[in-house]
């Protein structure tokens, strides 16, 4: 019920192709205490080209759903409790293909997909990187793994066997001897220049001065914006078509964040690639996204371009979480807080989940799960006030009216 | 409890009457040990002469991106660490202050025996790495500290009644029934309840821990409170919370804050001053609103630039700054900010490391360097391996290509053989000056040295 209307507004408003839809998502945790419902029946759709920022604070599962986008959820604990992840790349797309089911392919197109049609930058680059390995030697593995065919190119059409497989990583023992030696060693040369010119050009694209040199670098040498842009020259090396960003910029300083941001900005624009921006920090996001989501303890609660959604916020809490940032208009010790805390999402009952800290919450917020609703173009909701106002006592058009300069 | 009434009796008067805290000169300079004998072959300069006052009732911002010194000169005025250079002063009067600032200004010889004897009094009484007995027991009770992440800062083995009573069982305050008493009080204060007595912290969430951490800094009524990034891990909406709870004891209870935060946002809304640090010196400081809507130094102006503003327009692009922060055990010359300041003018400390940062990110040129003679941060002798090397070097600093910033500041480029004689002309340190009251910077832009330029 729930997802079908979620889905059914972002594809109303949607005259582009999509890149990627969720449906019905729901992923839960096995603990003790019961089952988890971390993201329980999270629907919406990526288009292609578009920058969908999903924001939210912590505990309400965005990370988690972005990482179930390349199956990072751990299992066990986690379970994929239902819902899909169609997912549409541009190879099937040319082809004429339909999509795949991100959380039910074979494991090895899983690895065809991730870091190639789709890729991720995490929010901590110094955990991100390995430590053992030199700047160049980790992105050349991008290379190894999705691009092997580029790399034997210089040697045409029939390179030995030996070096194929050496392209593709699948050396044995005896082979990488073999490689040392004279008749293969200058063709292997030959691959690994390939390999470098690569690597040195993708990171090139992030504007790191003098690429060449850092390849030599090992994380530990490169400051935290220097890091995160090698994250960024590793996730676009194969120019995927989703790029998934979860909280790039939190481990970073502002003014650093403020150029790591224009950055991916700058590279989205440039290839065309659909980015899914994950952040808590609501001004990053209205920054950076042509729509925005957000979810509050495993929902969406509301979807909507970035304008509507700024100035006109329809949901209760997407409203009280506007007005706790702190802004020029607040006295000191007037901010909008929130009272009381997100509610533990242990076998949870059918409710809305924010109505325990909702100024307007009625009888029926605790019982029925609200339903998803188109509200506006493109705009869409799931709060009880916009279904049975009576219920309330409450209509829409009677919330307090709301601003925050947009566009 | 007499004690604690009788403290705030002493502290009635009106907001900014008289200083909390005075700094003079800290410095904290921390050494770095190489070597088996662990010799110490340099200092990282995390605070490098830094003179604030913080005046009651007021609340004194300290914004700076990491690194930048100012958690580190939180714990010095916090009593956590002993700063390595200057003074920090605990209720040194005005009268006090100018007898003693007149005294350092005098070299040490040639101070007459009563300027000694004046200033160790005064530094007896108010100097908190030299306070003594009841002195620096007043100091400890009266100077508390939140810590940004209230899970490590609480012990896990410990009931939320024994973290936030000890403090009172320190100083002899209360004991068994008063002091589950006097618990509960506070933590009512900071909206918890007896319910919460006898859990662990773990039992709760971040915001709740943040409450119970201001709770325990609250048990002695303390007149001061460094705030150490308090909400930067927390959520928003809970952040607000926290914010409005300080505020609300600051107001009721007369407290003085240090509020120290990365967040331009939060520190505009609770700050009365501001103070802008990079790399361990205080760069720019004033009011909150002179600071923002006319803020005096380049960094300031990076910071405010970089800083999404969701009240901004929409179509004001945020900027963000060049290159990264420079090494502290090595600030540069003159000007700190000059490596990535979009502004900056020859007389803002062009030296060596800036020419050969240039020549290494810019060019290929240094690849054959084989050793740095430096006779000063000014002037140095770069070797080559090979002549050519050497020429091509010195091609590259005379071209203009070199950025217009540091050109004029570069006084000769010769070369000799294999050796590359570079010499830029010497800047003293910029100085913090004030330019409107209340108003002080240290940019060359804003200062008397402008008319160098």
């Amino acid at each position: 019920m729930t997802s079908t209307a979620a889905a059914g507004v972002s594809a109303e408003g949607a005259t582009r192709a999509l890149v990627a839809s969720v449906q019905d998502l729901s992923i839960h945790f096995k603990t003790k205490a019961g089952m988890v419902h971390a993201v329980d029946g999270v629907s919406f759709d990526i288009r292609d080209g578009e920058t969908l920022g999903l924001v939210g604070e912590t505990g309400c599962g965005k990370s988690v759903t972005a990482r179930s986008f390349m199956r990072l959820v751990a299992s066990p604990p986690g379970v994929y409790a239902g819902g899909k992840i169609d997912f549409w790349s541009s190879e099937t797309r040319a082809a004429g293909g339909g999509p795949v089911n991100l959380l039910t392919i074979a494991d090895d197109e899983m690895l065809d997909i991730r870091g190639n049609r789709i890729a991720m930058i995490f929010q901590d680059p110094g955990k991100a990187l390995n430590p053992a390995l030199s700047i160049g030697n980790q992105l050349a593995e991008v290379f190894y793994q999705h691009r092997s065919d580029e790399l034997l190119e210089p040697l045409g059409p029939n390179a030995p066997v030996i070096i194929r497989r050496a392209a593709n990583q699948e050396s044995g023992k005896v082979e990488r001897v073999l490689l040392k030696l004279p008749p293969l060693r200058s063709k292997a040369a030959k691959v690994r220049e390939e390999v470098e010119d690569h690597v040195a050009a993708a990171l090139a694209e992030t504007q790191i001065p003098n690429p060449r040199k850092i390849m030599d670098r090992y994380p530990h040498e490169l400051s935290g914006g220097m890091k995160q842009r090698v994250l960024i020259a590793q996730a676009l090396a194969c120019n995927p078509d989703l790029l998934i960003a979860d909280e790039p910029t939190t481990a970073l300083d502002v003014t650093i964040q403020a150029r790591i941001l224009n950055l991916i900005r700058e590279l989205q624009q440039r290839r065309r690639t659909s980015v899914l921006y994950i952040s808590h920090d609501l001004s990053l996001v209205r920054e950076i996204s042509d729509r925005v989501a957000v979810m509050y303890a495993g929902r969406i609660a509301e979807i909507g371009r970035t304008d509507d959604v700024f100035r006109q916020p329809l949901h209760p809490y997407t409203r009280s979480l506007m007005a706790a940032v702190p802004s020029s208009r607040n006295k000191r010790g007037e901010l909008a807080a929130i009272e009381g805390t997100v509610p533990e999402l242990i076998d949870p009952q059918p409710s809305c989940r924010f109505h325990t800290r909702c100024p307007y919450a009625a009888g029926v917020c605790g019982e029925v799960d609200p339903r998803f609703l188109r509200h506006d173009f493109d705009h869409g909701v799931a709060c009880h006030i916009y279904d049975e106002p009576a219920e309330l006592g409450i209509r829409p058009d009677e919330l307090p009216s709301y601003e925050r300069r947009t566009r | 409890m007499t004690s604690v009434r009788a403290q705030s009796l002493e502290r009635e008067g009106s907001v900014g009457d008289r200083p909390v805290m005075t700094l003079i000169d800290v410095e904290k300079h921390f050494p770095i040990k190489d070597g088996v004998l662990q010799k110490v072959v340099g200092h990282v300069k995390a605070v490098d002469g830094v003179s604030l006052e913080i005046r009651r009732g007021e609340t004194l911002g300290l914004v700076g991106e990491s690194g930048c010194g100012k958690t580190t000169l939180g714990r010095c005025i916090s009593g956590i660490t002993a700063p390595t250079g200057g003074g920090i002063y605990f209720r040194l009067s005005d009268v006090d202050r100018a007898a003693l600032e007149d005294i350092l200004a005098t070299p040490g010889k040639e101070r007459t025996p009563e300027q000694r004897k004046r200033m160790e009094r005064i530094e007896s009484r108010h100097l908190i790495t030299a306070l003594t007995g009841d002195a620096w027991r007043a100091y400890r009770r009266n100077c508390q500290v939140v810590f940004q992440d209230a899970f490590s800062s609480l012990n896990p083995r410990q009931l939320v009644k024994d973290i936030v009573g000890r403090p009172l069982r320190i100083h002899k305050e209360a004991s068994g029934a008063e002091l589950t008493e006097r618990v509960v009080s506070l933590l009512e204060s900071v909206g918890m309840g007896r319910q919460h007595l006898f859990r662990y912290p773990h039992q709760f969430s971040g915001g709740q821990r943040q409450r119970i951490s201001i709770a325990r800094a609250l048990a002695l009524d303390p007149e001061f409170i460094v705030l150490d990034e308090p909400t930067s891990a927390l959520d928003v909406s809970v952040q607000a919370q926290i914010l409005n709870l300080l505020h609300e004891l600051q107001r009721d209870r007369g407290l003085t804050y240090l509020f120290i935060s990365h967040d331009l946002g939060v520190v505009k809304l609770m700050s009365d001053r501001i103070a802008v640090m990079y790399l361990g010196e205080v760069v720019e400081q004033g009011t909150a609103t002179e600071l923002f809507e006319r803020p005096r130094h380049p960094y300031t102006e990076a910071l405010l630039a970089a800083n999404p503003d969701l009240d901004a327009d929409v179509d004001k692009e945020i900027e963000g700054l060049e290159g990264t922060v420079p090494d502290p055990a090595n600030p540069p010359e003159g000007c700190r900010f000059h490596t990535r300041c979009p502004v900056a003018t020859p007389i803002c400390g062009w030296e060596v490391d800036d020419a050969v940062t240039w020549l290494s990110v810019e060019t290929n040129l240094l690849d054959a360097m084989t050793a740095v003679e430096r006779r000063s941060n000014f002037d140095a002798t770069l070797a080559f391996a090979d002549d050519g090397s050497a020429e091509a070097v010195g091609k590259a600093m005379t071209a203009g290509s070199v950025p217009p910033a540091m050109a004029p500041a570069l006084e000769s480029v010769s070369v000799d053989g294999s050796k590359v004689l570079l010499r830029f002309l010497p800047v003293p340190p910029v100085e913090l000056e004030e330019v409107e009251p209340g108003h002080v910077t240290s940019c060359v832009l804003h200062t008397s040295r402008r008319r160098e330029l």
